[in-house]
């Protein structure tokens, strides 16, 4: 066998390999793709074309009364507004909470360290569907029914987040570097916020979209909540409109649509975050 | 000193209450959004807003209300599945001082339904659902049978199916309707639906059997299409005429013009339901939480929402059957409808609710109907045997109704 | 731990003994620091709930009725629970539809990750982005445009199945199924588990992939660079550089899968119509608690179901950790 067609074998093999890679790649994206798809073409029908039986991918023309209809029906823009700020304050502050206590888990022997990481892995496992009671006790107790306070600051700390955040100091942040650091005289706060953190940046952008996609979705905290229309979550606002049974689908559908545009937002700059850990590669 | 001041507050605050205007919010589901937007402005003495979330999400948000005792509007609707277990709850207001003078004017087994078991009306009805058989009448026309005929009873009802069953249609979505028509419809006077009055089961008496055992032989006999209710497979069998009966409640009339199969105007009636049974299918109720700041403004809002002229106004905008039974009177209950062909529906509707036995609301209900529902879906699915499913049930029931 | 030696090695005076002395305290105390936020909020919003449902477990209360009405049950809840037949058949349930959409999840994230890493940035930025997707979308959402999908008649998978099962390639295939067309993927008993599994599988590969992307993001380009120098093939990198460096996050994934799947409610919840159909299989164990809770208004006994359920999860997670913890929490 001469030299060039070992080369062609080979790369004929590493070409067969990277199509079977694109190919695998490109049906799981339809997979995931087809039913929002599905959805969208949806929206644009009305409830009579919507679901005439076969397989047609045609657009409907119905998008614009879709729009009207669904302004009618509930204040969406003061929902998604106050859906925006309860989700980018409730996720900063998640992400200093977190970050705080998942370094602490990682970094520090202390006393308590396992029972402190027993109890979070426990919480996990309480269903939520069962606390809501005590919750709602909790929050009128302390004066914060109908409030957006109530909605998003019981999740800051989020155990998901902190062990997630754990997970990523063990995996990404060198003992050395936080020796040197206290070597150099930093307080163990500085060694944190200015070492620690940047090191974090993709566990940050992960927990980013996770505690945005929560609260975000949550549904379940604002229904017991909040009572006022002015201060009404998206989520609820959508709910609201499907219990008579000749729900308005278009709208619905197209409202649920125009609603998951934000979190595509988000999940953009924070996927840009986490990949550039990749590229930069901070410290070796 | 703070005693006295205290006691002038209330006072104070007692008077303002009667005397000026208040702000109250009622709590419920849709359609009544749409009732209260196009009613509210004439109560104007109180400024009216709605909560409005969906069914489900209502109920389980009023059900955190009471037992933490904070949080519910100052009027709440309920629908009448949850009326049973809610009135016996003690966290309502007693409406019987305000309501017992006119309590005369409404269908009384709706007005029985809304009391506790001291006698005190915790509830009252605000809509109702009288149930009826809905049918085609141009496949009856075609196969040359007539309506009496085929509701003489049930085993004519069935042969009726037999019949389509060889044109290729169906005779009704689900069988599951028939069972739970059947059961519902052929309570005893003093009866609960699933209990006796002393709280024994009934779910293995004979009004079960037969309720599964019509079910059954229909859906053996491939005469339903196991199309679940309010389902899109539902709505389009309503405009395909893929079925040829159904029972629901009356306001399944509005919802069959409007927006299921407005195209199959005409071709539709409605009657009793075999053997000349009468019944409910749903309905809804108001009453006014104990932690309400203003009782007396939230009764405003409801003796306005059940005054004659709204109940009919609420019949107009939301297809809400009226509760008050001097509205059958109005001009309009005598109005052929054109959906019908013609026939004069709301006679029939107003006929069925003189007619409704009262069914004592009691304490297990809830458990009883989600097993009822999960055993006949054992034995329609997946063949089980119906003795052993029912007796299933009683034991499960045994256990859980404490 | 080695900052301790380092400040030892230090010679001993007077100032930096103080300083010392200052040093261990603050060393003592930094991380209860550290977690202050987390004592504070947890204290007030986690630890009254959980003592809430302790009490609820021993206690007969229908919460319509408030607060007052509990009535003191001792045990007989918990014996309620263990002896309901519904309970276990619910939990039976559980665990099947968690092994059937967990295991494939992580089968098919980690060589997602894999390849996507490889990629250029471009692609790799749409086609997460599109993987991304089915996670951000609100569950109650996701669950309603599969359940118009997997409708009898009108859904598109059974209008595909009979398209396919007339069309002439491929009717072979699908001849044994043909007669029982279209089927009933959320009505019946058999189909369910499949029907609900297949949304949960698809709903939550995207999230692992993501964590995985992001977990390989830790991994320095150095240590591929030179197991390629050495010879290593794309396979002998994934299995010998990547994967071991992984397992943190793959630890953390597969904690999160159990746990999120033993208390699995949304999907089947809003696929079944509420648990209308399909209740003898499709009903988890959760929405067995939701029923007994809210439905039944029987909260003490479905707090009891709930500590069962967390006893049981709680085995499954200290028997995984047990088995992998070691390699998994890492800095041990």
């Amino acid at each position: 066998m001469t030299q060039s067609q070992a080369t062609f074998i080979v790369n004929l093999y590493h070409k067969a390999g990277k199509l079977v890679v694109y190919i695998f790649l490109g049906l799981f994206a339809f997979i995931t793709i087809f039913p929002f798809v599905w959805s969208a073409i949806l929206a644009t029908h009305d409830r009579s074309t919507m679901f005439a039986r076969g397989i047609s991918f045609a657009l409907g023309d119905k998008i614009a009364q879709n729009y009207s209809n669904l302004l009618e029906l509930m204040d969406f823009w003061t929902g998604m507004l106050n859906s925006l700020s309860i989700s980018v304050i409730g996720t900063s502050f998640s992400l200093i909470f977190c970050s705080m206590a998942g370094y602490a888990l990682a970094t520090y022997k202390f006393k308590g360290r396992n029972a402190i990481f027993g109890v979070m892995v426990g919480s996990m496992m309480i269903p939520p569907i069962l606390t809501l009671i005590p919750y709602y006790m909790v929050i009128s107790t302390l004066g914060l029914a109908n409030t957006h306070l109530a909605v998003w600051l019981p999740f800051t700390i989020n155990p998901f987040g902190i062990f997630l955040i754990r997970q990523y100091v063990v995996a990404s942040v060198p003992k050395d570097i936080l020796e040197a650091s206290k070597l150099d005289g930093a307080s163990e706060w500085r060694t944190y916020w200015q070492i620690v953190l940047p090191l974090l940046r993709p566990g940050l952008a992960t927990l980013a979209i996770v505690q945005f996609v929560f609260l975000w979705n949550n549904f379940l905290n604002p229904l017991v909540v909040l009572n006022s229309p002015e201060k009404m979550v998206i989520t609820q606002m959508l709910r609201g409109v499907q219990g008579v049974p000749n729900t308005p689908w278009g709208a619905v559908m197209l409202g649920t649509t125009i609603s998951i545009l934000p979190l595509i937002a988000i999940y953009m700059t924070a996927s840009k975050q986490m990949i550039s850990g990749l590229t930069s590669g901070a410290v070796k | 000193m703070k005693a006295h001041l205290k006691a002038g507050i209330t006072a104070l605050s007692l008077i303002t209450a009667t005397a000026f205007a208040a702000d109250i919010r009622i709590d419920g589901f849709p359609d009544y959004d749409t009732q209260i937007n196009a009613i509210k402005d004439g109560l104007s003495q109180h400024n009216v807003t709605m909560l409005k979330n969906n069914h489900g999400d209502h109920h389980n948000k009023l059900k955190t209300n009471l037992a933490t005792g904070t949080g519910a509007g100052d009027v709440v609707l309920i629908d009448v599945g949850f009326v049973g277990s809610f009135v016996n709850a003690g966290g309502f207001v007693d409406l019987t001082k305000f309501y017992k003078d006119m309590a005369g004017d409404y269908a009384s087994y709706a007005v029985a339904a809304g009391k506790g078991n001291d006698g005190a009306q915790y509830a009252v009805p605000v809509d109702l659902g009288p149930g009826v058989m809905y049918y085609r009448r141009d496949y009856m026309e075609d196969m040359g049978f007539d309506l009496d005929e085929v509701m003489t009873d049930w085993d004519t009802y069935i042969d009726y199916g037999r019949k389509l069953k060889e044109k290729g249609i169906l005779l009704i979505g689900d069988a599951g309707a028939l069972a739970n028509a059947y059961y519902r419809f052929n309570t005893k006077e003093g009866e609960g639906l699933y209990f006796d009055a002393d709280g024994k089961s009934l779910v293995t008496s004979e009004r079960f059997v037969r309720a599964f055992e019509i079910a059954k032989e229909v859906r053996d006999g491939g005469m339903d299409g196991q199309i679940s209710e309010w389902t899109e497979d539902w709505y389009s069998g309503f405009r395909d005429g893929k079925f040829a009966t159904q029972m629901s409640g009356a306001w399944l009339l509005g919802h069959l013009k409007n927006w299921i199969a407005p195209d199959t105007a005409g071709l539709w009636g409605v009657s009793n339901l075999p053997a000349g049974t009468y019944g409910s299918w749903g309905g809804s109720y108001l009453a006014i939480p104990k932690q309400a700041k203003n009782p007396e403004a939230s009764w405003d809002l409801i003796e306005y929402m059940i005054s004659e002229d709204i109940q009919l106004a609420g019949f107009k905008n939301i297809a809400a059957f009226p509760a008050h039974t001097g509205t059958y009177n109005d001009a309009s209950f005598e109005e052929p409808i054109e959906f019908l062909r013609g026939q004069k529906a709301r006679m029939l509707f107003a006929e069925i609710v003189d007619n409704v036995a009262p069914v004592t609301p009691m304490k297990g209900d809830l458990i009883a109907e989600d097993l009822i529902n999960q055993a006949l879906e054992k034995v329609l699915n997946d063949g089980e045997d119906i003795k052993k499913a029912l007796n299933d049930v009683e034991k499960q029931l045994k256990r859980r109704v404490r | 731990m080695n900052s301790e030696t380092v400040i030892s090695q230090a010679p001993v005076s007077a100032p930096a003994q103080k300083a010392e002395q200052r040093n261990h305290f603050k060393e003592k105390f930094t991380p209860y620091g550290f977690l202050m936020p987390y004592f504070i909020i947890y204290g007030v919003f986690g630890i009254f709930p959980v003592f809430f449902m302790i009490y609820l477990s021993f206690h007969l209360w229908n919460p319509v009725e408030g607060l007052g009405s509990m009535e003191f049950v001792g045990l007989e809840n918990y014996v309620l629970g263990l002896t309901d037949p519904t309970l276990w058949q619910t939990m039976w349930n559980t665990l099947v539809m968690a092994i059937l959409s967990g295991v494939p999840q992580h089968l098919f994230a980690l060589p997602l990750a894999y390849f996507l890493v490889m990629l250029g940035s471009r692609a790799r930025h749409w086609l997460t982005t599109a993987y991304f997707l089915p996670y951000i979308t609100s569950t109650v959402a996701v669950s309603m445009i599969f359940y118009v999908m997997y409708s009898k008649d009108s859904g598109i998978f059974n209008a595909v199945l009979l398209y396919l099962s007339e069309a002439p390639l491929t009717a072979w295939i699908l001849s044994g199924i043909k007669e029982s067309l279209p089927l009933g993927w959320v009505q019946e008993n058999s189909l369910i588990r499949y029907s609900v599994s297949f949304v949960v599988w698809w709903k939550y590969v995207g999230f692992n992939t993501v964590i995985y992307t992001a977990g390989l993001a830790t991994i320095s380009q150095d240590l591929y660079e030179a197991a390629k120098i050495d010879g290593a093939n794309n396979w002998q990198r994934f299995r010998h550089v990547s994967l071991p460096l992984l397992q943190p996050f793959i630890f953390f994934g597969v904690t999160l899968t159990i746990i999120g799947n033993m208390n699995l409610f949304d999907e089947p919840f809003v696929l079944t119509v509420g648990g209308q159909f399909a209740q003898t299989n499709g009903k988890t164990i959760s929405n067995y608690l939701y029923q007994v809770a809210w439905q039944w208004l029987d909260m003490g006994s479905a707090a009891a179901i709930s500590w069962i359920l967390f006893v049981v999860i709680g085995i499954f997670t200290a028997i995984y950790f047990y088995l992998f913890g070691r390699k998994g929490l890492g800095g041990e």
